[in-house]
Order: structure tokens, then sequence, then C-alpha cells
């Protein structure tokens, strides 16, 4: 049973991890841009739901309004700071977004304080008996909402007009421009698209555990997940998102207790640590060694 | 519904790729651009087509100023183009690719919201039906564009500009790389889809037996610039340019 439990919890944050995964590789396909600060949207968008709640709206106009919210920021992102960097180099790029999630962090510390804040409840209280196991409605939520959306996104970019735009661009920016796609819109659209889904993230991650400046490290663990599905691969973001959570929360109940009981018998160590946070990192390392490109990546084609 | 460019010039470095080239074109003409390689005849559609900007001269198509526009504005007035060299993607289909010329055109109609939601397999089938059809595209319809031979993605490039509902069409050496066949087909093609648009083409174009059967006028470049106007009879004849273009006999 407690396989299942774990299963099920693994899966739940997977799915979020999916969706705010799922923002990076759109904005690397279609900008060329690793967002460092995916986190940062997630954590923002989870204390605009927050800040909104408090308003006394109701929770899906809340959660829809720090969407829209997070959407303007993530073009304004781009258009005031990203377009700018055109022609810099990769390695400034990547400080820029770096800074940004530190900048955005000292924004939310100075506005919300340092401390964990109790999430308003969203979804009813309770759980469901499945298969002798009992799931808060806060898990079954969080899962059918994130991937919902991934899923409604996927479903977005590969049958509608703007996502046929966005394929192009992302397939081949020069042959984009040239065929007579505005290109620079298209890419707007996909900073403001990845920035509301990670916003949608941080809020379903606030009700799971709660609200506080942590939430913007889920921007880190969706690296991994990033290298692991293939930088520029959707639907490879979705699936490794859902198999790191799981692979999280087994590491976590059942792989540390067991090691931990093991070296409680033949050494003196008590304790492994988080051993769940290192398994991710590990995960990376071991992709980049054997197959750089990811489980569904292309591997780097030179185009001409 | 003319196009009229005056004096335009560009100079990469050193090089004078166009100097004080004129042209216009009526409506509904096709009107060939010929001459020797290196002649400045695709620099030239590059300068009129958003994609190289001129040092000088100027460009207008039914009375507006069009140097400076992106191909993007420009497909808005009702010009498109197709490329030499062939289009490189690596995930779209051959739909795909024509859609997307039908979509960048459906912004100067459809409200914006509506590229949000569902494709329109009524669309789809439109477009199959009256763009893949005449060039022989329909069975490869749901076939990536890496697939295909170079003359197939030669006419995929064509219906992806006619998708565009043009009423101007650059084609730039739409017949290089095809078979002799091929070649005749398209020259067909090419003024049965003048016919049915009413839109006036400028074709950039190697192979004289195509260029003579397919164009209303002809216009020699060489040295970027402008040698020779007249009708392919005329254009034959010329002892100047029959030197340029075919060397001295």
């Amino acid at each position: 049973m407690l396989g299942l439990q774990l299963a099920i919890a693994g899966v739940a944050t997977g799915s979020v991890y999916a969706l705010i995964a799922l923002g990076i590789v759109l904005i690397y396909k279609c900008s060329g841009v690793v967002n460092f600060a995916q986190g940062a949207y997630a954590m923002l968008g989870a204390y605009i739901s927050y800040f909104m709640l408090r308003l006394h709206l109701p929770a899906v106009v809340a959660v829809l309004a720090a969407m829209a919210i997070m959407a303007v920021i993530g073009a304004a992102t781009e258009r005031l700071i990203l377009r700018r960097m055109l022609k810099a180099q990769i390695v400034s790029v990547m400080m820029v977004t770096l800074g940004l999630l530190i900048f955005f962090r000292a924004l939310c510390l100075a506005v919300w304080g340092p401390d964990q804040i109790a999430f308003p409840q969203i979804f009813p209280a309770g759980s469901i008996d499945f298969a002798g196991v009992y799931i808060t409605y806060n898990y079954v939520a969080a899962f059918a909402l994130a991937t919902t959306l991934s899923v409604a996104f996927l479903c977005f970019y590969q049958f509608t007009a703007i996502g046929l735009m966005q394929r192009c661009t992302a397939d081949n920016t020069r042959a984009a421009l040239a065929i007579g796609i505005h290109v620079s819109n298209q890419i707007s659209i996909a900073w403001a698209a990845s920035a509301a889904l990670a916003g949608l993230g941080g809020a379903l991650l606030a009700t799971l555990g709660g609200l506080s400046l942590t939430i913007s490290d889920i921007g880190l663990v969706a690296f991994p997940v990033i290298v692991v599905g293939g930088l520029d691969s959707l639907v490879g973001a979705l699936i490794a998102g859902f198999l790191l959570g799981v692979l999280e929360a087994f590491t976590e109940g059942m792989l540390t207790p067991a090691l931990e009981t093991v070296l409680r018998k033949f050494t003196s160590i008590d304790s492994v640590g988080a051993l769940q946070q290192v398994i991710p990192y590990a995960l990376l390392v071991l992709m980049l060694l054997l197959r750089p490109q990811g489980i569904f990546g292309r591997r780097g084609v030179e185009r001409v | 519904m003319t196009l009229e460019v005056r004096d335009l010039s560009i100079r990469f470095g050193g090089v004078a790729a166009v100097t004080n080239m004129s042209l216009d074109v009526n409506a509904r003409e096709i009107v060939g651009l010929i001459g020797p390689n290196g002649a400045g005849k695709t620099t030239f559609i590059n300068c009129i087509a958003g994609v190289a900007q001129p040092d000088t001269g100027a460009a207008s198509w039914n009375g507006r100023a069009i140097l400076g526009l992106s191909p993007a504005d420009l497909l808005r007035l009702g010009v498109a183009r197709t490329f030499q060299s062939v289009v490189s993607l690596h995930d779209l289909t051959v739909l795909d690719l024509v859609k997307l010329g039908a979509a960048a055109h459906a912004r100067r109609g459809r409200g914006f919201l509506s590229q949000f939601f569902g494709s329109d397999k009524a669309v789809d089938e439109e477009i199959c039906e009256s763009l893949l059809a005449p060039l022989n595209l329909v069975d490869v319809a749901n076939s990536p564009i890496q697939t295909l031979s170079y003359g197939q993605r030669k006419s995929v490039d064509l219906a992806r500009a006619l998708a565009c509902e043009p009423q101007l069409l650059y084609l730039d050496e739409p017949v290089a790389g095809l078979t002799f066949q091929e070649g005749l087909n398209m020259g067909a093609v090419i003024r049965s889809v003048r016919d049915r648009f009413g839109c006036s083409v400028v074709m950039v174009e190697h192979k004289m037996d195509v260029v003579m059967s397919t164009c209303d006028r002809i216009v020699v470049m060489a040295h970027g610039a402008r040698i020779f106007e007249g009708t392919p009879a005329e254009t034959q004849k010329d002892a100047e340019v029959r030197r340029v273009y075919l060397g001295d006999a």
C-alpha cells in the first residue's frame, strides 16, 4: 500500500513539474533562451493567487486572474529585457534570466516577507478512498488540473493556427520570418503562455505544501526534467515530469528509510538527509553522459 | 494594381549587386526576370520582398511604399513569394506549411481570437482540393516536408505562397532543379495561377524554354542593371541579350 501511496503523491507533484518544465521547453524551442526564471514565475504566480484569494474572489477567478497577470509579466519580460539581448552571448542571456530569478525572489520577500504562509484552502477538504489508500482532494485536484492544462496546451500547440505558427517559429526562425510569420509576436506568446502555465503550477504547489519563497526552487528541479525529457520536446517534458515526481516520492518514502536502516546497523551514520533532492540531479548527470539529447529530444542538427 | 520600382540600388561592401534598377509590373502580368548568374536577380527580389534593405531607390505596390516593410507586412498587402532554396523545416507536414500561408493571410480577415481555437477540417479539405491537387501534392499532404523530393518541395513552397491569396507573387527560380517535364508543368501551373487569382507575377528563372512559354514580358539583367526589356520573341532576337546571356556565338 505504501507503494501506491507514494506513486500517487509522486504523480501529483510530477504533474506540476511537467507543467513548469513545459514552459521552459516552450521558451527554449521558440526563442532559444534557457529560462532560469521559470521557478520565479511559479513562485510569483502562487503569491499573486494568494493576493487575489485574500480579496475574497472565488478561487477559479483568483487563479485565472493570477494566470492572466503572469502572462502579462512573461510577455513583458521578453519584450522589455530578452528582446534587447537578441545578439548577446548565450551566457549573458542565461545570467540575465538568473538575475530575474533573484530579482523576483527579492520582490516577493519584500512584499510578503520570508515566512511560510498558509495558502487558503481552494479545493474541498477531505480525501477519497482509492484501493485502500486515502488521497486528499488537494492531490487529486492538483494532478487533474496540471495534467488537463498540460494536455490542453499540447493540443493547442498541435492543432490551432497560433500553435502552427509557434511550431514553425520553433522549427526554423529564419524560415518563419521569411514566409511572413510575425516571429517576435510568436516569441512573446510563448513567454506569456509559459509564465501563465508556471503561475498555475506555483499556485498548485502552494495548495500542496504552503506558500513560501522556496517554491521558486522548482525551477531548478525542472531542469533535470527537461534534460531527461529532451530540451526541445514538449511531450518529453510531460513524461519526464511524471517520472521524476514518482522517483522522488519513492526515494523519500522507500529508498531513504531502507538506506538509513542499513546504515544504522553497520555504521554510526544516522541519516542520509534529503536524498530525494539528489536523485533528479544524479539522473541529470547520468542522462547528459549517456544520451545528451534526452529521451525524446532530437540530436543537435546543423541547420543550414 | 501595379508594382513600380525606381532606381533601386544595393551594395554589399565594394560589390554593387544591383544598380539603378527599375521595374514596372502591371495587373495580371507575368514578368520574367532573367540574366546570367550573379546578375543580381535574387538580390533585387529580396529588396522588394522585405528581406534586404536597398541603399537607394523607391518601390510601391498599388501606390503604397513597400521598401522597409517586413515579409509579414507585405503579406498583409497581398505580396507573397517563393524561395530559390527550399525552406528547411523538420517537423511540419505539407498541409501544415500551406496552412501557415493561409493563417498569415487570415490575419487580415478573421478575428485574432479565432486563431487560438481548433483546426477546421473544412479548411484542410479546401486547401487540399484547391491548392494541393493542381500541384499533385494531395498524396503527400500529411508527410513531413523533409521526406519530399526537391521538385515536390518547390511545389509545396508555391502552394504555401498561393495560400496567402497573393495579388503580387514573386517566384525565385520556381523551375530550377526540376526535370524538363516538371518544369513545363510548373510553367503551366504559374499561368493558371495568374488566371485564377488574377495576380501579377514576377519570376526569376534560368530555364529559357519555361520563361519564354510562361512570361508576358521579359526583363534581362546583367551586372546588377537592366539591359533589355521586351516580349519573349523580341528577347530571343536581341543581339545584346544573346551576347550577355548565351555567350558569343
